[in-house]
């Protein structure tokens, strides 16, 4: 048996993997119609186009669901953690973490934006944490 | 049966001439291999009859042994000594498993198919003590996998936004689970005999897994095995027990599970072209269902499931189903043996339990829990959370 490849080898996701250890979250985007779309996939799903490029993302979206998991199905998962779908503003989504976030006042609806945080395996995971509030910000501001 | 023979549809050309379940518990010994083959030959002595009347198998290799090479029920041959006409690696069984099965049967590539599946000897204990979740049930994908996500979780992102947007009241929501879990308890046969009776208050009361979920809106996971035999009509009317037959079935799959996450506004209504066309089929309608065997894999999923059948509007499931009952005794007789959540749930072979139980009560055998006068029952697999989902509607002979 050979061993899986590294994820910054994989050969559709690796760019991806290896932005994501340098702390850049980039999308698949559609070369003919501009489009993201996420999971990588080999050609755009929108218009079957086989030229996309990974773009960056302003890494802000909101929460389209969330689950509170307080059973974990492994041991280096450290529950409660909250598995949340966030759409982003760019017209993709994925499955991700909401962090820096109390589980009991995460939101359907909520603003969020991209943080990495380490994964159980010690390597960085785009997660999400909820935007400052204007008030928030202005707070810190002062 | 309101159709006469000729006005059927094709697939009531094919029968269900023998069902069986092997006893179901937490963990089992032994091995997969043994408790299948178990079920298999209880199957075919209930259909009266005998290996060598099959041609046809549906039934992936479960392990120890075999090879890695597909399809993988060609490892059977070896083991029964025996070769085939025909063998499908159908996933899952259940729904799609007998409607593989008769689809092969109809165009003549075999004429008795042996469909059985399950497992024993593999739930293994938890680093923590507790009982380790089964591999099935833990999506193996590099952008869900490192999420830490779990079936349970999957279908608990369809159920949030069903909850935040219609506010369904907790408690009779709790009545669905409450009530299956209760057919279970009365079940000798089910994991959790004799646990009940159960109240929405015990369901609330359990802790959360995955929210909106608690212990006790969610399956089990479980070993054991079931089987069935599968064959034409007119062959199954000479065997001992009734035939059951094939009046309308249907699969649906929206995307692969547990790699893009499912979304509620996708798959809350995965399933209704399934349906349409299994009722299609039988020439019959929702109402006409007297049995219902849903994956009942959580909560949601039941009332899903009747709000996708048309019997009330998104939203109204859980008030719908209050009013009119789910138990042995109520509009809708649901789950009759325990369903997923209090019989048992063995991974990728146990939906054929639940056509173990739909065929019991059409026959009239179904002991504790039979609804007298069954005759056209509904079974389905899969789920939202899982993105596909599946149906086949049984019938007396008659």
């Amino acid at each position: 048996m050979t061993q899986p490849p590294d994820r910054a080898d994989r050969a559709l996701t690796g760019e991806f993997w290896s932005s994501i250890d340098r702390g850049v979250l980039l999308r698949p985007v559609c070369t003919r119609c501009a489009r993201s779309f996420f999971t990588p996939q080999v050609v755009c799903p929108h218009c079957g186009c086989e030229q996309w490029s990974y773009e960056p993302s302003e890494g802000r979206g909101t929460i389209y669901s969330f689950t509170v998991v307080h059973r974990p199905p492994d041991p280096p998962f450290a529950a409660p953690y909250v598995l949340a779908i966030v759409d982003m503003t760019e017209g993709w989504s994925l499955l991700t973490w909401i962090v820096d976030c109390p589980p009991s006042e995460v939101q359907v609806g909520m603003a969020v934006q991209v943080r990495f945080v380490p994964g159980p395996d010690g390597a960085l995971l785009p997660a999400f944490a909820p935007c400052p509030t204007a008030e928030g910000a202005a707070e810190a501001a002062a | 049966m309101s159709g006469s023979g000729s006005r059927r549809h094709p697939l009531a050309r094919v029968a269900v001439a023998g069902v069986a379940a092997t006893r179901q518990a937490r963990s089992l010994d032994g091995n997969s291999v043994q408790i299948c083959l178990e079920a298999a030959r209880a199957a075919l002595d209930d259909a009266g009859l005998s290996l060598d009347d099959v041609d046809g198998i549906s039934a992936r290799w479960p392990g120890p042994g075999g090879t890695v090479f597909h399809p993988g029920s060609v490892d059977w041959s070896a083991l029964l000594g025996k070769g085939f006409d025909w063998v499908g690696d159908t996933y899952p069984q259940g729904a799609p498993g007998l409607l593989d099965a008769a689809g092969a049967i109809l165009a003549g590539q075999c004429s008795t198919v042996l469909v059985f599946g399950g497992r024993a000897g593999e739930s293994g204990v938890g680093a923590s003590g507790g009982q380790a979740v089964a591999s099935y049930t833990r999506p193996d994908n590099e952008f869900t996998a490192c999420w830490g996500s779990l079936t349970a979780a999957q279908f608990a992102l369809v159920a949030q936004v069903y909850v935040h947007r219609f506010a369904p009241d907790p408690e009779r929501m709790a009545l669905v689970p409450a009530t299956i879990r209760n057919a279970g308890s009365a079940n000798p046969a089910a994991v959790m005999y004799g646990r009940g009776p159960y109240r929405p208050a015990d369901v609330l009361a359990s802790p959360p897994v995955a929210e909106p979920f608690r212990l006790l809106d969610l399956c089990l996971a479980t070993e054991g095995a079931a089987a069935m035999v599968v064959t034409s009509l007119e062959r199954a009317r000479d065997c001992p027990s009734a035939p059951v037959v094939v009046l309308g079935g249907g699969s649906e799959w929206y995307r692969q599970q547990y790699v893009d996450p499912p979304r509620y506004d996708d798959v809350a209504r995965v399933g209704s072209g399934a349906y349409r066309r299994s009722f299609g089929m039988a020439g019959l309608a929702p109402e006409d269902v007297d049995v219902f065997e849903l994956y009942d894999i959580n909560t949601f999923e039941v009332i899903r499931q009747f709000e996708t059948l048309g019997f009330c509007a998104e939203g109204e499931g859980v008030d719908y189903l209050a009013e009119a009952g789910i138990g042995l005794d109520g509009r809708h007789p649901t789950n009759t043996d325990g369903g997923l959540l209090a019989y048992s749930h063995v991974g990728w072979g146990g939906p054929t339990l639940k056509i173990v139980e739909a065929v019991r009560q059409i026959r009239g055998t179904a002991g504790p829990s039979q609804v007298p006068g069954t005759e056209v029952a509904l079974v389905t697999g899969a789920g939202s959370g899982a993105q596909y989902h599946n149906a086949v509607l049984l019938g007396s002979d008659r």
